[in-house]
Formats: structure tokens, sequence, C-alpha cells
């Protein structure tokens, strides 16, 4: 639910709950109001009255029935013990109709005899004047309601128009363009603090990533140039090797494990670059295309180990990285020419959902808890860095993939479902 | 054939400079971005060996000079970067070939006389060794006048095998200039050993004497005079 609409409702119930409850508090307020003046009419007119008998000892000639007040007057035995006005249905024969009265009953004494005087005054005019009232209060809810409603779409739409603009460039953000978000000033105070502080958060984030990638990039510079002394040196040694056997093994022992340390390296500065999220995925690859080009390029390696590979693969072109794509499919070849035995079976499956490569296992079922961890190996064997899955599990991460591993008639099946 | 070596970390580049002395190159080393730009100023080489991040500046730098000054030397990188995005900003801003370090001799030397070949390009395809007579761009062989029919990696390896003739090349530095660094070797490189068994066959069968070496099955040699 929008932060809008979510206002909104409780605005509109707040406003109608009160003007519901302001309408009838107004309601009995009013009516209390016009209550009071009419029984103040009453008490002046039994003043009168009383005023008159007081001073002429006689009743007053009542002639002046109108169809909003009228006076009767009963002989009568008993006083009225308390006088006090009521509202009673009457029937108004001037207006030849029931309606609502207040009525005032008291009792006076007039040459010897005790009288009920009951005055009659008609609430018909309040009634409609309280009417009258309801209705323009009514009118003006309506109104404050509808104006609200009309302010709400459109004003609130463009007041939070910049927020959503700011939203949309943090989506399009991504660390490996080369700056920092750029959100420009803006009149509101909430939005132009959201913008600054944006801005300067990327600013900062965009500053250690720089600085980051830097030291690994040097770190790796300043690790590689030994490593080529080493080479160069291992390699002009070898030239005065003629006739011992010896030191040829051992020089070459000592490239090895330079190779070795460099490739270890070059995967832990990749892996770095991975977790740093440092690629864009926005290429369409062909993975189809890949996996043959891969596969042709390890031909001869495929042969002298006589593996045997069934190929069914379907024509897939993914949004994806070109050089991760090779690194991925060339780390999962690595794998599977590396561990099948020879004269082994490899098969490759690949649909637009999934890529699945099974082959011919040696030692049984691999741990599958432990099989994508950084220097993890089933056998402490020379071969290999230890991070070939590593790598494959988190370029699958990046790209939204996911990698399962299961042991299926003593077989290794790696499977990457491309669509989570 | 005048090469510039320009690296700063001295012993390599004093190893580089021996390797390819040895290969039959003029060499001149240079360490500092300074040194070098005055040497590009003044003088022309068939190819350039650059270092990237040097003392004073950077090789990228002297290379937009380079190409600014429209230089025709041949130009190679070689860099600890093996970022992609500085392959390809090298390789944009002109350079002919960029090796990543660390990176064997024997395939420098292979590069580098890839880069003269192509520079030169009159007359200077076929390569004669010996009984060899390579046509770099026909990729054809010929032994005494006789087609040798190798395949396409045949080819590739007797060629690293000429360049780098009379040198023990290891069979991981073959493996790397055939294969490539993407791939994963399994230790024992046998199937090295089948190619080098059928190319020494093919050129014996064409009349060669057998002049491809192997040293202890660790790596190999060819001896031609």
């Amino acid at each position: 639910m929008k932060l809008f609409t979510k206002y909104n409702r409780v605005n509109i119930t707040a406003t109608i709950l009160t003007f519901v409850f302001g309408s009838i508090a107004f309601y009995f307020v009013l009516h209390y109001v016009l209550i009071r003046q009419l029984d103040q009419g009453l008490r002046v007119e039994q003043q009168e009255i009383v005023d008159y008998i007081e001073k002429n000892s006689q009743l007053p000639d009542i002639q002046k029935n109108t169809k909003h007040q009228w006076i009767k007057v009963t002989p009568a035995t008993e006083p009225v013990g308390k006088t006090k006005p009521r509202s009673i249905q009457a029937y108004n024969t001037s207006d030849d109709e029931k309606e609502s009265i207040r009525q005032l009953i008291f009792s006076v004494t007039a040459g010897g005899q005790l009288y009920h005087i009951t005055v009659n005054l008609s609430e018909t005019e309040t009634e409609d004047l309280l009417q009258l009232i309801i209705l323009v209060t009514i009118g003006m809810i309506g109104l404050i309601l509808l104006s609200n409603y009309i302010i709400n779409r459109k004003l609130v739409a463009r007041l939070w128009r910049p927020f959503y603009t700011t939203i949309a460039s943090i989506k399009e953000y991504h660390l490996a363009i080369q700056q920092p978000l750029q959100l420009a000033k803006e009149p509101i105070d909430e939005i132009d603090l959201l913008n600054d502080s944006l801005n300067k958060m990327t600013q900062r984030i965009h500053h250690d990533y720089h600085a980051l990638r830097s030291f690994t990039e040097n770190a790796s510079h300043e690790m590689q140039t030994p490593l080529a002394v080493i080479r160069s040196k291992v390699e002009s040694l070898l030239q005065e090797t003629e006739g011992k056997e010896k030191t040829i093994q051992q020089l070459l022992v000592i490239e090895d494990a330079t190779q070795k340390l460099s490739r270890l390296h070059q995967s832990l500065l990749l892996l770095t670059k991975l977790e740093n999220r440092q690629f864009l995925l926005n290429e369409a690859v062909n993975l189809t295309e890949i996996i043959r080009i891969k596969l042709e390029e390890r031909g001869e390696l495929i042969a002298s180990r006589q593996l045997v590979f069934h190929l069914n693969c379907e024509e897939v072109v993914l949004a994806f990285h070109q050089h991760l794509a090779e690194i991925l499919i060339s780390n999962l070849l690595n794998n599977v020419i590396r561990y099948t035995p020879a004269g082994g079976e490899i098969e490759i499956d690949l649909t637009t959902k999934a890529l699945s490569i099974k082959n011919t296992a040696t030692n049984g079922a691999l741990n599958s808890q432990k099989i994508f961890q950084r220097f993890y190996k089933e056998e402490q064997s020379a071969e290999g860095t230890g991070l070939g899955l590593a790598i494959i599990k988190e370029i699958s991460s990046i790209a939204g993939f996911t990698i399962h591993y299961q042991y299926l008639e003593n077989k290794h099946d790696f499977t990457i479902h491309f669509i989570p | 054939m005048k090469l510039l070596i320009i690296e700063d970390e001295v012993s390599l580049n004093q190893s580089i400079v021996d390797f390819l002395t040895a290969a039959g190159y003029l060499c001149e080393p240079v360490f500092t971005y300074r040194d070098a730009l005055e040497k590009i100023e003044y003088h022309n080489y068939d190819c350039i060996v650059l270092d990237i991040m040097l003392p004073g500046g950077s090789g990228l730098e002297l290379l937009r000079y380079l190409k600014q000054d429209k230089k025709t030397d041949g130009v190679i990188i070689i860099s600890a970067k093996g970022a992609l995005e500085d392959k390809i900003e090298g390789l944009q801003i002109g350079a002919d070939d960029y090796l990543t370090k660390p990176f064997h001799l024997s395939e420098l030397s292979v590069r580098i006389a890839a880069i003269i070949r192509r520079k030169n390009f009159n007359g200077q395809s076929i390569i004669t060794v010996g009984d060899f007579q390579v046509d770099t761009i026909g990729k054809t062989v010929t032994v005494k006048q006789q087609v040798v029919d190798l395949t396409q990696k045949e080819f590739q390896l007797l060629l690293f095998l000429i360049i780098n003739r009379n040198r023990i090349l290891s069979k991981n530095a073959i493996a790397q200039h055939l294969w490539g660094d993407d791939m994963d070797f399994p230790a024992n490189y046998d199937f090295i050993y089948s190619h080098i068994k059928n190319l020494r066959k093919k050129i014996i069968a064409a009349g060669s004497e057998d002049c491809i070496k192997s040293m202890y099955g660790e790596g190999y040699k060819m001896q031609v005079a």
C-alpha cells in the first residue's frame, strides 16, 4: 500500500468520524440553545400573566393566540406542583396538524378562583432552523471531503514526484558506474535531505570502493611482479641444465609452484571482484556457443583422457557478462575433465531453464555442504586451487542463478538453475 | 632487430634482455618513464616491450604519445594488471599485444616475433631455420622442399619451437602457448607428449633430422644450427 493511500485512509476516516461526532454534538448543543430560548419565551409569558393578575386581580383577556403560541386557561382545584416547561406532541388547532410543542403549565389565583394556565409554543420553527443548520453542516462536510480528496490526488502526487525520481535513480545506480549519485536539490526539505544524504552516502561508498579496488589491483601488481621475476629466472636457469636431470626437475617444481601461486592469486582477485559486484550483467551471452568453444579448446585434453561427452544443448542466450560466462563454463569443464576417471562419461544438458553437468564418479558422493567453500578439497591433491567451485557459486549468485549438487546413480550432478 | 625493454623491476628487465639477446635481438633496457620517453623520442624500434606501472608515469601514457607521434614501433604490453578493462584499454590505444605477468619468456619471444612479422610485411612471412621453411601466413611448413602436413596445433607447436630454438622449454610453457591460461592442465601433460611425438614423426618422415630433443620428459628443445 502506498504511503499516500495509507495516509488518505486514516485521514478520511478521522475526518468523517470528527464530523459525525462534531455534528451530533452540534445538534444537541443547538437543540439545547433553541429550546432554552423557547423556555425563556414561556417564562416571559408566565411573568406577564402573573404581573397582570397581581395588578388587575383578574385574568387577562387572552385573545392573542397565534399559530406559534397559544394559551389555555382552565379552572382548577389543585395548584400545579412544579412548573417546568416540557416538550409534548399536541394538536395545533390553527395549523390543523399534530406537532411538537413546548408547554408550560402554571397555576394562578385570580378573584379567589384557582386557574391552570397552559402556555404552548410551537417547536416547528425551531425544528426548521435546526434542520437547515444540519443540512448546511452536512453539505460542508461533503465539500471538505471532496476538496481534500482532490488536493490529495493532485497535490500529493506532485509532491511525491521527486521522491520517486530519487528512487528511480537509486535503482539504476551501480557501483561499477564510475560516478556517485548526483541527485538534484529539491524545494521540499525532507526530499532534499534524503537526496543530500544519498549523494553523500554514495560518494563515501564510491570512495571506499575505489580505494578497495585500487588496493586489490595494486596488491595483484605487487605480487605478480616478483612471480614474474621468479619465473623468468627459472626459465634462464633451465637453459643451463643440460645433463642435469635432477636440476631440471627441481626447477620445474618451482615453475609449477609459481604458476599455481599466480593462478591462486588471480582466482582470489576474481572472487574479490565478484563480491564487490564489479560486473554489469547486460550482455547477450550465447551459452551454447561458449560451451562449444570451450570444449573444442579442450579437445586434445579430452581425447588424451578418453572421456566420452554426451551433449544435449538447446540454443540458450542469457543476459549475462561474456567474460564471466566464459570463466563459469571453463571452471565447470575443467572440474569435470579433471575429476572424471579416464574413459569416463560426461553428460551436459543445457535448456533455457538450467545447465546440468553429470560425470562418472570415482569415490562416491561429495560433501555437498562443503564443496562450495573456498579451499575445501575432497582429497589433498596438489592439483587445483580449491577455488573453482567457490568461483562458480559466486558467479552464479551474482547472476541470480542457483547451483545444486547431487549424487545419483554413481554420478556427480552439478545443476545451475537460471531461474530461481 | 632493435627492441626497447621498458620495465622498472631491474631483475625482470635483465632476464628479458638476456633471453631476447640470446634470441638474436638487440635490446635496450630502460627503467623509468622519463628515460623511456627520451628513448622513444629519438629512436625507432622494431618492437617495444612496455610495462604499465612505471616510476614517474603510466605506460599507457607512453603508448598514447607513440600513437600521437605516428610512430610505427610495435608494442607489447606486459602488465600485472590482468583486469579485462586494462587489457581492452591498452589494445584500444594501439598496443599490438598484451601479456599478463607472470609470463614465460619463450611466450614473450614468440609474440614479439609475430608482431615484427606483421609490421615488416613484405617478404618476411617466411622463416627459414635449418631444414625448415615456415610460411607464417599460409601456415605451411616445408622440409627440404617437401610440404609437411600438420594440424593447426602442430603448426603452432613447431613455430613455437623454431622461434625458441636451442632453448629448453618446459611442458608448462608449451601447454600455455598452445592452449592459453584459461585451461587447467593435469600434472602429467601426457597429451603434450603425444603432440610432440606426432610432430616428430611427421618431420622425420619429411626428411628432417630428429631435432626435437626431450629433456628427461620434463621439457623439450629444438636443436638446429
